[in-house]
């Protein structure tokens, strides 16, 4: 009998926990509902309120712009912080916390901030913040990735290498007018230089060095933004609440909750109003626009898609690309793989149609973008491409159905495509088997999809598999292409080599193109000149998607992101 | 017996040596490291790149990164992340309890359904019952946990709302607090019984087997000839004999307690010790990585051990030596 009740009662206690747990699961969902419903009648905004977005990769918890590496660390502070210029809706660099003025050698730039902005703990902002930041990043100990910043500004490689205790060129005038001298004059300098202020007092008595790892960084963060971070669960979600004194305003939410869940959910999790807003990939589109409460948001961003094509080698020591590899040096054979390929199709069938075709690797979003008037649109033509193969000298000599080049050699592509994605497996295979139709023989390099990291490698040093590689770029907002596609860059992974386009892209940054419609004809040039060259075929630019809860409204998209305006989004329950 | 620990223990040198090459030359084998990957074209500089490698002794010849890693691992410097740029210490110390939390209530979880069934299975052996209980057991244990996760989460979570889908514990709870208890228990619970529902079958089956025998000895035909019930022989007699090689499984559970649930810590982004090296595995964070492997090894052997040593106590017959 005992024994009986003691089973009894563990059985019972068991039960009511899985009670208690189903109850308070209830409540929540329940409540959700309501808001719901209440917000298809009303859709008036309503005081305070809590958003979370979704992540799907938790953050590493750097919270100071001048250390942080993840994207997602980047979108906690497009809460926190602000900046001395914000990026509009055409790119185009407008003052924010302060204004400029340049002086007429184009050297120096005074700036004015603006007065009473105030900084999460209380202090007011000042123009020390900002020289801190920027002495901060020029000092040997900054264990940063973004010295790049500062780098322009005179003086500062003299105390990076320690030749000097500060920057030469920072003058502070008053607590709000601070003046910049920076080494040569470049058009964009102002876009190379650092933009966010560093709270002096917070960061007091601590070194340099052992900043990126201090307590103020990682769980107690300061910044100037309307939302401040409350708590930190590393690995899970940070709570972020709104900052009343917020310089523009006060914001409307009361906080924002950036949670991390597991990609595979992440559908279901818009479904059910566990999540108001996340960014979102093409494969999940067609399932939430059935939902009724979910808008999918698109705009036409910096990231963009291409197939490289491999012209030579980077010396790695002299950092120069040199091009010695001639397989891909006739200009018809490379507008015959680019009609060949039917770019439309491929965005509806493994895009879900959120893609748009374009002929250069600009963006249409940037103010620079030249007018699809001006480019040859590269329709598909197997037909067309056929013919210039022909023109060319690419004839089937040996009746094996493909083209030998135009020595009677076998001529083949090594196509390179990196895994991941489910939808890459067909993306590579249509790319090839486009190019298999017009009589070019392509195999998949290595024979199956590559490890990401390994792709990166092989890339970056030149390995002879990757003739032909499928690539993409993220941009950000400055327009000048020359870091990915300049003669020497780093990054020209095809190692495109042409006297025109550095004299081109060389001549957009010069004084002379401090007149805007000036800069924009020169990269006009540029453009035609990719144009007609393709040292790389262009496949399409990507549209950036969001997910977002119809309670949830306010949100202003743009090229950049999601976050220019979060004070002014607002919640309808 | 301290004899025979200590020189078990003794032997678990060369042994952890063994696999820290091992570990070391895979990690290292992993193409890329952490600066490559995606790379940000307008925030990062392949010079600062370059100084970061050569900071941390990236373009050092291996067995040299080797020695200087070993040299200081045993020191009991298990290095920085390269990603959260804290001490690895601090990071695992961080993501521990969860780990640990989770796997005991799996634990429970799975000792109350295997004996259950195992119980019954051993006592009506070759019924439909029975054959019931081991189709579930092998099918429990052919689901991979990530399949059973997200049905698990599509289910109770987005159907029925019963169950979190992701987390450890409610946003904005302070610890300390009633609540934050109960969400704790709350978030662990889904993770915790898809682990411990799907790996009931060893414990069950090796529990039914066991019972099986037993009943056939002689103790229990004395049992039944004086008269004793058969719950009283089933649940006194033969399941206090049939415990004791159970019981040897909690040695090996040790490890399995620290590593095995990486995938479905993933699924539910349970922030424990299995996402961490699966982020660390993405990110080539090379010190987590490898020190949370050698943790793990290190948990293996120990629980090897410890299991050995518990046949010694629960089994007299056994002697160590």
């Amino acid at each position: 009998m005992k024994k009986k009740s003691f089973w009894l009662i563990s059985l019972l206690l068991v039960f009511s926990m899985f009670l208690a747990a189903c109850n308070s699961g209830n409540e929540t969902s329940g409540n959700e509902k309501d808001g719901d419903k209440e917000e298809a009648n009303t859709g008036e905004p309503v005081e305070g309120g809590k958003v979370t977005l979704a992540v799907t990769t938790a953050p590493e918890g750097v919270f100071e712009a001048a250390y942080y590496r993840s994207a997602v660390d980047a979108q906690i502070l497009e809460f926190t912080g602000d900046e001395i210029y914000q990026v509009n809706d055409d790119l185009e660099y407008e003052p924010d916390l302060a204004t400029w003025e340049i002086s007429e050698d184009k050297l120096t730039y005074t700036f004015k901030f603006k007065e009473g902005v105030k900084w999460h703990n209380g202090e007011e902002l000042t123009v020390e913040d900002w020289q801190f930041a920027l002495e901060t990043m020029a000092d040997p100990d900054y264990d940063g990735e973004r010295f790049n910043y500062v780098e322009g500004i005179k003086g500062a490689k003299a105390k990076k290498d320690g030749k000097a205790d500060s920057i030469e060129g920072i003058k502070v005038i008053d607590d709000y007018t601070i003046a910049i001298t920076f080494e040569e004059m470049k058009l964009n300098n102002l876009e190379n230089l650092w933009s966010h202020p560093m709270p002096k007092k917070h960061f007091e008595g601590i070194a340099v060095a052992d900043l990126g790892e201090s307590e103020q960084v990682r769980t107690n963060p300061v910044g100037l933004g309307p939302f401040k971070v409350k708590s930190v669960k590393p690995g899970e979600y940070v709570e972020l609440e709104k900052f009343a004194d917020y310089y523009k305003g006060e914001p409307k939410l009361d906080s924002v909750v950036v949670k991390v869940i597991d990609a595979s959910v992440a559908n279901g999790a818009l479904q059910n109003g566990e999540v108001d807003i996340m960014e979102v990939i093409p494969n999940q589109v067609e399932e939430l626009e059935k939902m009724n409460h979910i808008t999918v948001e698109e705009t036409t961003g910096v990231g963009y898609s291409y197939i490289g094509l491999r012209f030579g080698h980077r010396d790695q020591e002299a950092r120069t690309n040199k091009d010695d590899i001639d397989k891909f040096k006739n200009k018809d054979l490379r507008h015959a793989l680019l009609y060949a390929i039917d770019r439309q199709a491929m965005i509806d069938a493994f895009l879900s149609g959120k893609g748009k075709v374009f002929n250069t690797v600009i963006p249409s979003t940037f103010w620079i973008a030249a007018d699809e008037s001006e480019l040859t649109q590269y329709e598909y033509n197997p037909e067309k491409a056929k013919e210039l193969l022909a023109g060319a000298g690419y004839k089937d000599v040996d009746g094996d159905g493909f083209v030998e080049d135009p020595d009677g050699e076998p001529f083949s592509i090594s196509f390179g495509h990196y895994a991941g994605n489910a939808t890459f497996e067909g993306r590579s295979q249509a790319i090839i088997q486009s190019w298999n139709d017009i009589g070019v023989k392509t195999e998949l390099a290595t024979g199956s999809l590559i490890e990401f990291n390994l792709y990166n490698d092989m890339k970056t040093e030149d390995d002879e598999a990757l003739e032909a590689f499928f690539g993409s770029w993220s941009t950000g907002s400055d327009p000048d292409p020359s870091g990915l596609w300049a003669n020497n860059a780093e990054w020209n992974f095809g190692r495109w080599v042409n006297e025109e386009n550095d004299k081109l892209l060389n001549e957009a940054l010069s004084e002379k193109a401090f007149d805007k419609d000036y800069r924009k004809e020169v990269y006009v040039e540029w453009q035609k000149l990719f144009n007609e060259e393709i040292p790389a075929i262009p496949l399409w630019e990507n549209l950036d998607l969001y997910g977002i809860n119809k309670r949830l409204q306010g949100v202003h998209i743009n090229a950049v992101g999601f976050q220019t305006n979060t004070h002014e989004w607002y919640v309808t329950e | 017996m301290l004899q025979y620990s200590l020189r078990r223990i003794l032997g678990m040198i060369p042994l952890l040596f063994l696999t820290s090459i091992v570990v070391f030359t895979l990690a290292k084998f992993m193409p890329g490291d952490p600066f490559g990957g995606e790379i940000d074209p307008s925030n990062t500089n392949p010079e600062y790149i370059e100084e970061m490698r050569e900071k941390l002794g990236y373009n050092d010849p291996i067995h040299i990164q080797y020695i200087r890693w070993v040299t200081n691992f045993v020191q009991g410097d298990f290095g920085h992340s390269t990603a959260h740029k804290i001490p690895v210490f601090d990071l695992i110390v961080d993501r521990l309890p969860n780990t640990i939390f989770l796997a005991i209530v799996s634990l429970i979880i799975t000792y109350i359904f295997a004996f259950a069934m195992g119980m019954y299975s051993g006592r009506r052996p070759y019924t439909w019952g029975d054959n019931l209980i081991a189709g579930y057991n092998y099918v429990g244990l052919a689901i991979p946990s990530f399949v059973a996760g997200i049905i698990a989460i599509y289910f109770f979570s987005f159907q029925l709302g019963w169950f979190p889908f992701a987390g450890s514990v409610e946003v904005g709870l302070q610890p300390g607090t009633w609540d934050y208890y109960i969400s704790r228990m709350h978030h662990v619970l889904l993770p915790a019984l898809i682990l411990g529902l799907m790996g009931t079958a060893s414990y069950t089956q090796f529990l039914r087997n066991d019972v099986i025998e037993n009943s056939r000895k002689d103790f229990v035909r004395t049992a039944r000839a004086k008269g004793t019930s058969e719950s009283a022989i089933y649940n006194k007699h033969i399941l206090r004999n049939s415990m004791i090689p159970l019981i040897t499984f909690l040695g090996f559970d040790i490890a399995t307690l620290i590593g095995g649930a990486v995938i479905t810590e993933t699924i539910f982004t349970y922030p424990g010790i299995g996402l961490l090296f699966l982020e660390s595995v993405d990110r080539r964070d090379y010190a987590v990585l490898m020190t949370i492997t050698m943790l793990l090894s290190f948990l293996t052997l120990l629980g090897n051990l410890i299991a050995d040593l518990l046949y010694g106590i629960v089994d007299p017959r056994i002697r160590l030596g």
